[in-house]
């Protein structure tokens, strides 16, 4: 077991460098204000076979989990994933491939069978960089407490005999009271693994300390072994753009007596904007949705910075994860006044459950995934509207739009509403830019890959991330619904009420239906039927509609 | 001045070709110009099928195109570029051209009327512009016109084999035309035909009858458009393999519609095929028994030897109105037998019936449209009560208006060609 600890110091200024003490096998820091990163690498033995035997059946198998509530990022934790849980999953060629039980420890109630039936195809632009999975898994998921409360009793805790008895110190009332409960304060979680390093490593990352925004922690070297090795570090001023640069102090537990100092630089694939650029963006639906809705992205900068590219090479791109009661029609994509209509350059990729008419009860894969390279507005469009100087704080707003598709939802059970809640996460917003370092940024300590939409690019591309900001949404009424949601607490994920028949009425329209048609039926058999002899009322009124006939020749011809 | 207009087939044909030719050119305008098309959806579909033909690929790789390979292929000048994208809706446009050219001759032969009739009604579909809009817009239903209209005018020409070719056709480009052969089979018995068949004048027992059933002309055009139907097949299941069955025609068994439309059943179809459907006896499975029976058997048999075109617009009428799912452009299919019917109908010669059923008609689609915006735009959960009983509304307008036409059309006596000639000299 290795075990990597990095604290991002939020403002070297302010830090002193002698709040860390090292002590034998132990390491504190006291109150830092940091973001931190906590990596444990586990060799498959050190693992349970209930979780080594799903592993078994990866080639590769990369989980990202990301939470809903915003976050702040900093260099070089940038990268970018939409909220919720995402498996990407390349399976060996042979035996069972099933790795769904081994998801549904993250949440019981996934909708996930097995791969083959709900898993979506990864699609790949770019040949070369060949790092990518072949299969997607998605499914929103706004906390880890099922999967600490797993991980608790079946690998920190086992039952003593193996099945449902626990000694009574293992038990807890809630996942919030395991020694694994910092993990519901992340704001994400990175699970890899592959057949070749046969390891498995799990990366947790907190922007801030969740309770009093500061670390006061002791680390302490396992008796078992292994190693822990402790970066306290800052960024930089980074003399080359396509690099990172940090200096701090790292530890190795159990070699170093004391923080030893450094300072380097590295390629790196993810960037933060620029000091000077404060551009964030916010989504949601456009109002009213009906079964067409129209997501929105509002990018949004200071009036003092305009929107524009960190360099000139950068081409600002949008990665969408969707839900599949929701799809993207790809074909109204080739047109190019309706692209520019919704500032859009183009639909790059677009993968997973594209059927254009199947309701949503047929579709038995997650979702859809697309990637769109949008427009943003030139400097001089920027600057040629001025602001009314009452508003010398506004915000340059700019709005690109993407129209979606609602599938049609089950109807409503009995003593459900009329429309059903759609929930999409927030997609990913960055800039794509050329770079020549590509080959060597694998070789940053904190690369991080299988986001879903590196491989769409070349090897020689690094994103630049813009970050989310909360959207105050308007609030939804669901009738006869839940009356309050999400609590008040922003969260990254756009909501949307989709219409649906409510099955209290099924009665009336399945008799309905069926009696009127069949009235109508036997009332045209009726009018076929009657009175069928050639010498009754029909040709009674032959005669009468004769004189209808030439009466009206009759006064056509006058016309003429 | 109007009926000098209506003399001159020359006047009518330039102003139908002029009404086509101009929005065919406001619709390279609007969509050159602005993000909402002219163009039909469906088309930018037959032209990509076509692209991927003109790839070398099947014309299935494109979504939802759900039609004979034979559309897209017509459509292969498409692919060229520049301005040839326009080609398909020329075809079109020229195809319900020669479909109101065709109507014109019916209405001249075989129905014995003077050319200004004859022009004043085959306007109907000639000067229509809710044709001429669909047709440049890029939907292929005037391709059906021709073929459908063609039909008629072949059998009531007595042309039998061309008819079979025609119907065999019609069935493989858009299968619903197979409800017509029923009526010209019934049709085409000897007397018609100016043959007098096996001299048993009374046919007693049902052997006999069968035989006197079965003549010559019927065998012909069944075979003849067996033999169309079942070549195209084999030959485009030869070409494109197992999609084109796939698409053409296991689809339309296969699809649910669970989608808001005219059709009565929308809103039963929307509940039952989902999951959380309640009812296990699932009504909607025999929707086709009283729509076949009505369009294939018992309106063929009562009306068909009386007025054959009539019955078939009587039949088309049927067949959409109690389809399991209804959109505007299924009206075009029965629209196009407008002017053979109207002349001598109720719905023309009593002026309160004809506006009561054509504002009863527009009414029924104004309420389910308002309703399907609320639903569609406006993300209103319109299904029940609004959706639902908008479309029996409509549903229930269909019925009368077909009742209408069914009582007009039995109470015609047998049209005979000697009848015709009388017509004609009296006209």
């Amino acid at each position: 077991m290795k075990q990597r600890i990095t604290y991002i110091v939020h403002d070297p200024e302010s830090f002193n460098p002698t709040s860390l003490i090292v002590k034998g096998d132990t390491f504190s820091i006291n109150g830092a204000d940091a973001a931190k990163e906590h990596r444990i690498t586990f060799s498959l033995s050190e693992l349970p076979q209930e979780i080594t035997k799903y592993l078994d059946r990866c080639h590769e198998l990369h989980i990202r989990w990301v939470s809903e509530r915003p976050y702040a990022p900093i260099a070089p934790f940038v990268a970018r994933v939409s909220p919720g849980f995402h498996a990407f999953f390349t399976p060996l060629k042979t035996g069972d491939t099933n790795i769904c039980p081994l998801l549904r420890t993250f949440d019981e109630n996934f909708l996930c069978e097995s791969p083959e039936h709900d898993f979506t195809v990864m699609p790949v632009l770019s040949e070369r960089f060949s790092m990518s999975s072949s299969l997607q898994f998605y499914s929103l998921l706004p906390d880890l407490k099922h999967f600490v409360q797993y991980l608790h009793y079946r690998v920190i805790c086992p039952p003593l005999d193996g099945l449902h008895e626990y000694s009574s110190e293992c038990m807890i009332p809630n996942a919030a009271s395991s020694p694994l409960s910092p993990l519901l304060s992340a704001s994400y979680l990175d699970m890899d693994y592959d057949a070749i390093s046969h390891a498995l490593t799990i990366s947790a990352f907190w922007a801030r300390e969740p309770m009093d925004g500061s670390w006061t922690e002791t680390i302490t070297l396992n008796s078992k072994g292994g190693s822990i090795e402790i970066g306290v570090l800052s960024n930089e001023n980074n003399p080359d753009p396509e690099d990172l640069a940090f200096s701090g102090f790292l530890t190795v537990l159990g070699q170093d007596d004391e923080p030893k100092p450094t300072h380097f630089q590295t390629p790196s694939r993810h960037h933060p904007l620029p000091p000077t650029n404060e551009l964030t963006f916010t989504t949601g639906f456009s109002y009213p949705a009906g079964l067409h809705p129209t997501l929105e992205l509002t990018l949004s900068s200071p009036a003092y910075a305009p929107i524009a590219p960190p360099n000139p090479t950068c081409k600002l791109h949008t990665h969408i994860t969707l839900p599949s009661s929701l799809f993207i029609d790809k074909y109204q994509f080739s047109d190019p006044l309706f692209l520019q209509s919704h500032n859009l350059k183009s639909l790059r990729s677009i993968s997973g459950a594209t059927d254009l008419e199947a309701p949503e009860w047929v579709i038995s894969q997650w979702g859809s995934a697309a990637l769109f390279e949008l427009s943003f507005p030139s400097e001089s469009s920027q600057t040629s509207s001025p602001q009314s100087p009452l508003e010398g704080s506004s915000n340059t707003n700019f709005t690109v739009s993407i129209p979606l598709h609602t599938r049609y939802l089950p109807p409503s059970k009995v003593g459900g509403a009329d429309s059903a809640r759609v929930t999409v996460p927030y997609p990913v917003v960055f800039w794509a830019c050329h770079t020549d370092s590509g080959t060597k940024q694998s070789a940053s300590p904190f690369d991080r890959v299988h986001l879903g939409y590196e491989a769409l690019f070349g090897p020689k591309t690094m994103f630049v991330h813009v970050p989310p900001a909360a959207r105050d949404a308007p609030t939804l009424k669901l009738k006869g619904g839940p009356k309050k949601f999400g609590g008040g607490q922003s969260r990254l994920v756009a909501e949307l009420n989709v219409p649906v028949l409510e099955t209290k009425n099924a009665a009336v329209v399945e008799w309905g239906t069926v009696g009127v048609v069949v009235a109508a039926f036997l009332g045209l058999c009726w009018v076929l039927f009657r009175g069928n002899s050639p010498d009754g009322k029909a040709v009674k009124s032959m005669k009468g509609k004769g004189k209808l006939e030439d009466v009206v020749q009759g006064r056509e011809k006058k016309n003429e | 001045m109007l009926s000098s207009f209506f003399q001159s087939p020359r006047s009518v044909f330039a102003s139908a070709i002029l009404l086509r030719a101009i929005f065919l050119v406001y619709g390279l305008f609007q969509d050159a110009y602005s993000p909402m098309k002219y163009t039909d959806i469906d088309y930018n579909v037959f032209t990509d099928a076509a692209r991927f033909i003109s790839q070398g690929k099947t014309p299935y790789a494109r979504d939802t195109y759900r039609y004979t390979p034979l559309l897209a292929w017509f459509i292969y000048p498409t692919t060229w570029g520049g301005n040839w994208f326009s080609f398909g809706k020329v075809l079109f446009a020229v195809g319900d051209m020669i479909a109101g050219w065709t109507m014109f001759l019916i209405l001249r032969s075989s129905m014995g009327m003077s050319v200004e009739r004859a022009l004043k009604f085959s306007s109907i579909w000639l000067l229509n512009p809710m044709v001429a809009t669909i047709s440049t817009r890029g939907s292929s239903e005037g391709l059906l016109g021709v073929m459908v209209s063609a039909l008629l005018w072949a059998v009531l020409e007595k042309r039998i084999r061309l008819a079979g070719v025609l119907l065999g056709f019609a069935v493989h480009f858009k299968i619903y035309p197979f409800i017509y052969a029923a009526s010209i089979i019934w049709w085409l018995d000897n007397e018609r035909m100016g043959r007098s068949g096996p001299k048993a004048a009374r046919a007693d027992s049902l052997a006999q009858k069968l035989v006197k059933f079965v003549n010559r002309d019927r065998l012909t055009l069944g075979l003849y458009s067996l033999l169309t139907f079942m070549i195209l097949n084999v030959v485009m299941y030869l070409a494109y393999g197992y999609p084109f069955l796939e698409h053409s025609y296991f689809y339309h068994l296969t699809r649910i519609d669970h989608r808001h439309n005219f059709s009565p059943y929308n809103t039963l179809l929307y509940l039952n095929s989902s999951p959380n459907a309640q009812s296990s006896i699932k009504l909607e499975r025999l929707a086709f028994i009283p729509q076949l029976l009505l369009s294939t058997v018992l309106i063929p048999i009562v009306l068909a030897k009386k007025d054959l075109a009539s019955t078939m617009l009587a039949q088309t009428f049927a067949f959409v109105a109690f389809n399991k799912v209804c959109t505007s452009q299924y009206f075009l299919w029965y629209m196009m037998f407008l002017p053979f019917y109207l002349p001598s109908s109720t719905l023309l010669n009593n002026r309160r019936t004809g506006i009561t059923a054509l504002t009863l008609w527009v009414l029924g689609q104004a309420a389910w449209l308002q309703q399907g915006f609320q639903l569609e735009f406006l993300g209103k959960s319109t299904f029940f009560p609004g959706l639902w009983s908008s479309s029996i509304f409509f549903f229930l307008v269909n019925t009368w208006i077909l009742s209408v036409i069914l009582q007009d059309v039995k109470q015609k006596k047998r049209l005979n060609d000697r009848e015709v000639e009388i017509n004609w000299k009296r006209i």
